[in-house]
């Protein structure tokens, strides 16, 4: 049903040309765009192993000294700050209005140089919930006109009918355990608790003008309460808490004790064990620890560059030796399949 | 007329038909009509027609003639387009995600999944749209073509889509009739015409039509416009070769058959013009009709994919059930803080009620993961595929035909990859392996061999040797004819009679203008007249006389006039007659034809023209070096593929002539066993002969497809030829084509032996079917254990099998099949000859179900239509005027060779690449739900997501969405030009080597692994804090942590996938990482609300994000990358061989497509090439007989009424003596 018959008068021939379907010739649509062909042989394979190992072992080498100098003294205390026994004893314990002072001793085994961050740690917390992290609401906590929006923090959204601000689980069940730390001549040291939180949270995330409202109100307490004429955005444990944690095991920043300690210093910690993991069956720890250019005492990366380094090594060494053993020649034709058993393919 | 109303049941019992007028259509026609599909039942009724007169029609609300072949309008578009879409169970599966994800189960916001579903529909609907406004346009190019219509005694030019039934329009030359069309007159005497139709059913011979007698006057338009008709007849219906109807003129009833049907989509030939009157018009043309919805081909990898994608439905629902056990067993009310039930709240996690957080938990976390089946995936593909086809396909200079100005189309962009994995090719014969032109190529004359030409085999033989032979240009100023090509100096214009034997040059050049059955028809001189003949060997043959100076000019029943040059001496005229006494016709067990005759001067001659071996045996004694020689020259031309005949001549005694000639008097007029006893008189006088020469005539092949088909068997393609044509034209072919060597067991089963003719002619036609029943059984069975005895005796002997259509119609009987199946299964190649389009689609169909192998139907006519949609890829030939086939096809290229580059090369590039997409996206999305689902257990089994929503939706539509499109686009592993030197690289496709499920579950190992890497080094990595500073991370800080090391994962891996690196891999590559930092820079300032504000930044000030971004993608792809190098080393792919073989080889840009220049003349470097042949024989000796309704054309010219062939009646047309 083509209407263009082709047509044999010379005449015709020029216009054919004109109406000429050949395609045109590019790169593309010949697919002959330039390209490099990479290939894999042993050369490649062992030198790229040999790469891996010697810019590794060092990375790893670096790393691993940056967290041997790191100081580091966990301390648990959930068993020892509460009485002996069964848990719901503990529970019962944690719940009542009795006094929960704990005195701890700390001894520092090296030189720590300051700061020094304390942290407290929390085991088998699941603050990364689903339940537990949508249960907020940040347009609350950035602007005092959004203090009604109060819909993803059920069921801590509102008491006795009135918004609670900061509303949510995440809020509600604020950490209120509280640490002092002494000398061991009683000499209280400075723990700084300013800036231990985020300045982008501080500055955009948690408003100037946002006070606390109807805070820690309801039938149930679920932790630290605030103070309601500080601004969310100077309540940094707030802040600091309200960063939700990955892992159910965390840590988070608590102060900064800004004195070095020498190595056999003995600190005394005298905390209010008010948080109740007890229920949970949670570990309550404190952590003091110094820093590193990489942070604190973590060894993974350290280690990890060096396996992988040295892993890469053995195979670099496996290969050669196999390249040695059993070779290949490159683009031997005696190796296409139909050559190899000749006829066959059925 | 008793079969026709059998045929259509009751519908005529109400027609105005009057019974007993005798329809040109017998029984035979319409029982055993070809059919295009299934003939649907008619509607009962009929129409009526008022010719000329629009208002008397306007009632019947005929449908106009504009054809429209679009899917969708304008209203329709979104509702049916979206419809569409969602039948995918892939995007029904997203759009119930989508809408879990707006319930409070969902841990996920909608955007996650909406986003991605809208982006995927919205690219799929711009597709729809594109290739429906294609369609479109098409369709207007076709409503608008103009014909002239008669309006007020004038002829004027209206477009096709303004006909209406019962309008009279006049169609010139060479152009198409605009719908179905009664003949009223035409420029030809007698009311006759020619018409081609080749776009119906791939028949190349004119058809005659003829107009009623009473309408012959109609030729003007004064006269026509008085044409006032009333035509009643059938309603419209499919079946293109029947057609009942009256035409009320001048209150007198004529019937209407099928021969004065016009139908749409044929060319009118050879006729100034002619008119007619409009039947059918539009959808209700017959072409139209015929014309189904041609089913849409799905690729066989998508299927596979299928399968994958459930089992990833599979895993995903055992990761949710995983996920949900766990969060029934975890929610206790111990976690205060969580304050998990408190009344009114949802029970998602009520820990009282445990079974109904099991079942939510299961929908959240489906929510969850539901990216672990690719969304874009399909989407991606179908770009791929998309520009994969217009982009490379169709713009292949390798595959364009430059003579008939076509460039390869693909139809379909579906199945590119399926054309990486075919493993049987079943190919029509005419027009897609041959030309379907008889060419007079050689010649041998009392024992000189004459003409210099060289034959796509011989010149596939000269390759294979290494010598490079193009086609050599023939001057321009030997202007050859069709049917002619044969360039030898010695033989032309008189020269012969300089031959060492001119006497034998002229019994050769009167045997060859005497004795064949062509009709010269046209001008009596040599530039106008034409030839018809039954078969074009015996044209050529004609014609080479003429050119040989023996002209045949003009046949009467008795005489056959010759115009013979230069026999007295150079440049003389002289018109010779010669008394035709007898002809002994062909059939097929004789193998010859003869014909006596009587010269002017009296001589008494018989001349006969046959098979080598017949002839052989036939021949006088004595002069055995000529029957040496003459052997030797057939074994040669046999080698080259070409079909000979044997000529011979005998001087007959007068008295013995008379006495035999009355034997041959009686035995035509015998009643019972006529054909025998012919045959056995024909005997009496068919011997002594004395031996002229042989002719070879080339059935030309269309150009390469000797090679391509050697290419195409090394890359384990098996060949099957299915052809209409004769057993022996079929094998002529075969051998030609390298199909058939000598060295090959071939097996034959055949109806024509001489037990199923007696049989046969017997008559009862229960006895008949029973008969070749149990003969086909027994010798499939036969057939069958020898092959086995064969393949298990590990000679390495090739099988092959011939089978004619008759015996296949038996064979394909379900209880045979199985046993056909697996005997033609074992053969490397299959012959079926004589088979209907039908069979060839059952053919095909056994295969495709049977064997569940790739199949790709080739063809060129109507008649593979049914083929080339059975199989999994149609390919159509295009570039001639037979539309139907390309209209059905998937593919059209111009010639057969550009098979090669069509599979070899695009085949197995879209198999290679469309693997690597499948199998990467099915990694990067199950590596990154693994991710998502090791977090799973840290959360107490909540459902928290890991990553935040944009994250999680971007991921698949940008973040990794490009690289693998490029990749889909531009990965090759060796060059086209090496793929088609090592065509056994594409077994690798057929063994569907790079997508199965080894290849799947290795890559969801690595998939496991990496995952797990990714997950666990970014977790452990950060339990302590991580600044100078002292501050700890939070969940969304390491998770952008861990993104972003899975984001440089997952890129990097598919960098280690490609063979090539273009630039713009680099780029897409380094674009992909790069914008996921662009992204996640700009979103952390700019959504305060959300979790990552700013965490970027702060991650970017730590050491800690730095180490583990370098560490995380390298510890991750290690397992791959050893896993790479090991298989590269000791279990290297052929491609991987290849690669390294030609590694230094730069890659020639442009290589073959532009001209390269050779010192050598042509003739020289064929003449080299020809030097360089080897000189074996061939013990196969074509004979060049290819005669369809020869015997009955014969019969019905000397008044006998023979037993037609089903396959007879179309042909028989186009050699209707004019009475």
């Amino acid at each position: 049903m083509n209407s263009n018959a082709p047509s044999s008068t010379p005449a015709a021939a020029a216009d054919l040309r004109r109406n000429s379907k050949r395609p045109r010739y590019s790169r593309f649509t010949q697919q002959e765009l330039p390209a490099c062909k990479p290939i894999l042989t042993p050369k490649w394979v062992i030198s790229a192993f040999m790469l891996v190992t010697i810019v590794f072992v060092p990375i790893g080498l670096a790393s691993l000294f940056a967290a041997r100098d790191v100081v580091e003294i966990v301390d648990r205390y959930d068993a020892e700050c509460a009485p002996l026994g069964s848990r719901s004893d503990r529970v019962r314990y944690i719940q009542s209005a009795a006094d929960k002072t704990c005195n701890r001793t700390l001894s520092v085994p090296k030189h720590m140089k300051r700061p020094i961050y304390v942290y407290y740690q929390l085991d088998n917390f699941y603050q990364n919930h689903r339940r537990y992290v949508k249960s907020r609401s940040d347009e609350q906590l950035r602007s005092p006109s959004n203090e009604d929006d109060t819909t993803p923090c059920k069921p801590e959204d509102d008491a006795n009918g009135r918004s609670i601000v900061p509303c949510g689980l995440v809020a509600w069940s604020m950490f209120n355990d509280t640490y002092s730390f002494f000398t061991n001549n009683s000499q209280q040291l400075p723990l700084n608790k300013r800036g231990i939180s985020w300045k982008s949270d501080r500055d955009h995330k948690f408003g100037k003008d946002v006070f606390p409202k109807n805070f820690q109100n309801g039938t149930l307490i679920g932790g630290a309460s605030l103070n309601e004429s500080i601004p969310l955005s100077e309540q940094e444990d707030l802040i600091v808490w309200m960063r939700t944690a990955a892992l159910p095991t965390f840590r988070k920043l608590y102060g900064k004790i800004e004195v070095d300690l020498e190595a056999g210093d003995t600190i005394n910690v005298i905390m209010q064990n008010n948080y109740n993991t007890y229920s949970f069956n949670g570990k309550k720890k404190l952590v003091l620890s110094t820093s590193s250019w990489l942070g604190g005492k973590n060894n993974f990366i350290g280690i990890a560059y060096i396996a992988v380094g040295g892993l890469c090594f053995l195979l670099a060494l496996t290969f050669t030796i196999i390249y040695l053993v059993k070779p290949r020649r490159l683009g031997d034709p005696s190796y296409l399949s139909w050559n190899r058993n000749p006829g066959g393919g059925h | 007329m008793k079969g026709w109303r059998e045929a259509s049941g009751s519908r005529q019992s109400s027609d105005s038909v009057s019974s007993g007028t005798p329809l040109v259509i017998d029984r035979n026609l319409s029982s055993s009509t070809i059919r295009l599909g299934r003939v649907q039942p008619q509607a009962p009724g009929h129409r009526t027609v008022f010719c000329n007169d629009r208002e008397a029609n306007q009632l019947a609300k005929y449908k106009g003639n504009s054809v429209s072949t679009t899917k969708y309008n304008v209203a329709t578009f979104l509702p049916k387009g979206l419809y569409e879409q969602f039948r995918r169970v892939a995007n029904l599966y997203f759009l119930t995600i989508s809408c879990l994800s707006f319930t409070p189960v969902s841990p996920v916001s909608p955007i996650t999944n909406v986003i991605p579903l809208s982006l995927v529909l919205f690219v799929s609907l711009v597709k729809e749209a594109f290739e429906d406004w294609k369609r479109l346009q098409n369709d207007m190019t076709i409503n608008n073509s103009s014909v002239e219509v008669l309006q007020d005694q004038r002829w004027e030019a209206t477009p096709w889509k303004k006909l209406q039934v019962g309008d009279i329009v006049r169609v010139r030359q060479d152009t198409f009739f605009p719908a179905d069309l009664l003949l009223l007159a035409s420029t030809n005497p007698d009311g006759i015409c020619y018409t081609e139709t080749a776009n119906l059913d791939g028949e190349t011979n004119l058809k005659i039509r003829k107009a009623l007698e009473k309408t012959w006057d109609y030729v003007t338009p004064e006269k026509a416009s008085e044409f006032k008709g009333e035509i009643h007849c059938e309603q419209p219906n499919n079946s293109l070769y029947t057609f009942t109807g009256n035409l009320l003129l001048q209150k007198q009833t004529i019937p209407i058959g099928p021969n004065q049907i016009l139908l749409r989509g044929c060319s009118l030939r050879n006729t100034e013009y002619i008119v007619g009157t409009l039947i059918f018009t539009g959808h209700e043309t017959k072409v139209m009709m015929n014309a189904m919805n041609v089913p849409s081909k799905r690729s066989t990898l998508e299927r596979k994919l299928d399968k994958v994608i459930a089992t990833l439905f599979g895993v995903l629902l055992c990761l949710c059930l995983i996920g949900a056990i766990g969060s029934a067993v975890f929610v206790n009310n111990k976690y205060h803080y969580l304050m998990l039930w408190v009344n009114g709240d949802s029970q998602q996690f009520n820990p009282s009620n445990r079974f109904v957080v099991f079942i939510l938990s299961i929908f959240t976390l489906i929510t969850l993961y539901s990216p672990i089946i690719p969304i874009s995936l399909y989407v991606s593909i179908e770009m791929i595929k998309f520009i994969q086809s217009t982009k490379f396909i169709n713009n292949d200079l390798r595959m364009y035909h430059s003579e008939t100005n076509t460039p390869a189309l693909a139809r379909t962009s579906n199945l590119n990859e399926e054309l990486g994995q075919v493993e049987y090719i079943f190919s029509d014969k005419t027009g897609t392996l041959t030309r379907n032109l008889m060419e007079f190529f050689k010649c041998s004359i009392a024992g000189v061999t004459y003409g210099s030409g060289i034959t796509e085999i011989e010149m596939g033989a000269a390759r294979r040797n290494g010598v490079n032979v193009k086609e050599v240009q023939k001057p321009a100023h030997t202007s050859r004819e069709k049917g002619f090509n044969f360039d030898d100096a010695r033989l032309m214009l008189g020269s012969w009679r300089n031959e060492p034997n001119p006497e034998m040059c002229k019994e050769f050049f009167r045997c060859l203008a005497i004795c064949h059955t062509v009709l010269p028809e046209g001008e009596e001189s040599p530039e106008k007249l034409r030839y018809q003949a039954a078969s074009p060997d015996e044209a050529a043959l004609v014609t080479a006389a003429k050119n040989f100076g023996f002209f045949f000019y003009r046949r009467t029943p008795t005489m056959i006039h010759v115009r013979e040059s230069h026999i007295q001496k150079m440049g003389t005229v002289e018109d010779c007659k010669y008394e035709i006494l007898n002809i002994l016709e062909f059939n097929s067990t004789r193998k010859r034809q003869s014909v006596v005759c009587r010269y002017g001067d009296g001589r008494l001659v018989l001349y006969c023209k046959g098979a080598d071996n017949v002839i052989y045996e036939r021949l006088s004694s004595g002069n055995d070096e000529l029957k040496k020689v003459t052997r030797e020259h057939l074994e040669q031309y046999g080698e080259a593929g070409l079909r000979t005949l044997c000529l011979a001549y005998k001087d007959l005694n007068p008295d013995m002539y008379e006495n035999w000639n009355e034997k041959f008097i009686q035995s035509k007029s015998a009643l019972r066993d006529r054909e025998r006893k012919l045959d056995e008189v024909a005997e009496l006088i068919e011997n002594d002969l004395t031996l002229i020469g042989c002719t070879a005539i080339e059935d030309k092949l269309q150009e390469g497809v000797p090679a391509c088909i050697e290419t195409l068997a090394k890359a384990g393609i098996k060949i099957w030829v299915l052809t209409g044509d004769k057993l022996e034209t079929a094998i002529n072919i075969a051998y030609a084509c390298k199909l058939i060597n000598n060295n090959m067991k071939q097996f034959v089963i055949s109806s024509e032996t001489d037990s199923i003719r007696d049989v046969e002619n017997r008559g009862d036609q229960v006895e008949i079917a029973q008969f070749i029943s149990d003969t086909v059984k027994n010798e499939l069975r036969k057939c069958h254990e020898e092959a086995q005895a064969i393949i298990h005796s590990s000679s390495g002997q090739k099988l092959s099998l011939l089978i004619d259509g008759k015996c296949l119609m038996y064979a394909l009987d379900p209880s045979m099949r199985s046993t056909l199946l697996s005997l033609s299964l074992s053969c490397t190649s299959v012959v079926c000859c004589r088979v209907s389009p039908l069979q060839k689609a059952q053919v095909t169909r056994l295969v495709r179900k049977g064997a569940n192998k790739i199949t790709l139907s080739i063809g060129d006519g109507a008649n593979d239509v049914g083929m080339i949609q059975a199989a999994h890829v149609g390919v159509g030939i295009s570039g001639l005027e037979g539309m139907q086939a390309v209209m059905a096809s998937d593919f059209a290229i111009a010639q057969f060779r550009f098979l090669t580059d069509l599979l070899l090369v695009h085949g197995r590039w879209s198999y290679l690449r469309l693997c690597k997409v499948v199998s990467y996206f099915f990694y990067k999305n199950l590596t990154f739900t693994l991710t998502q689902f090791w977090y799973t257990f840290q959360t107490g089994y909540s459902g928290q997501r890991f990553y935040d929503d944009w994250f999680q939706s971007l991921y698949n539509v940008i973040f990794t969405a490009l690289p693998v499109i490029i990749v889909g686009l531009l990965d090759k592993d060796v060059s086209a030009l090496l793929s088609k030197k090592y065509p056994q690289l594409y077994k690798e496709g057929i063994k569907n080597t790079y997508f199965n499920w080894k290849v799947v579950g290795t890559l969801a190992c690595f998939s496991v692994y990496q995952s797990v890497i990714v997950y666990n080094f970014a977790v452990a990595s950060s339990t302590t804090g991580l600044t100078s500073a002292g501050k700890m991370l939070g969940l969304w800080d390491i998770s952008s942590t861990a993104f972003t090391c899975l984001v440089i994962t997952v890129n990097l891996r598919l960098l280690m996938m490609c063979n090539t690196v273009t630039r713009w891999h680099s780029i897409s590559v380094g674009g992909s990482i790069l914008a996921w930092f662009a992204f996640i820079f700009i979103y952390s300032i700019v959504f305060v609300n959300k979790g990552t504000y700013f965490t970027i930044y702060v991650l970017m000030s730590t050491a800690y994000f730095y180490l583990v971004t370098i560490l995380v993608p390298i510890v991750a792809l290690m397992g791959d990358f050893l896993y790479l190098g090991i298989q590269r080393w000791f279990y290297p792919y052929d491609y991987q061989i290849v690669q390294e073989i030609h590694r230094h080889e730069p890659e020639s840009i442009g290589a073959g497509l532009l001209e390269v220049g050779n010192q050598l003349t042509p003739e020289e470097e064929r003449r080299y090439a020809f030097a360089l042949l080897p000189r074996e024989k061939s013990k196969h000796t074509g004979f060049a007989f290819d005669s369809p309704g020869y015997e009955s054309f014969f019969a019905t010219q000397q008044g006998v009424t023979v037993h037609q062939k089903a396959w007879d009646v179309i042909r028989r047309a186009s050699m209707k003596p004019k009475r």
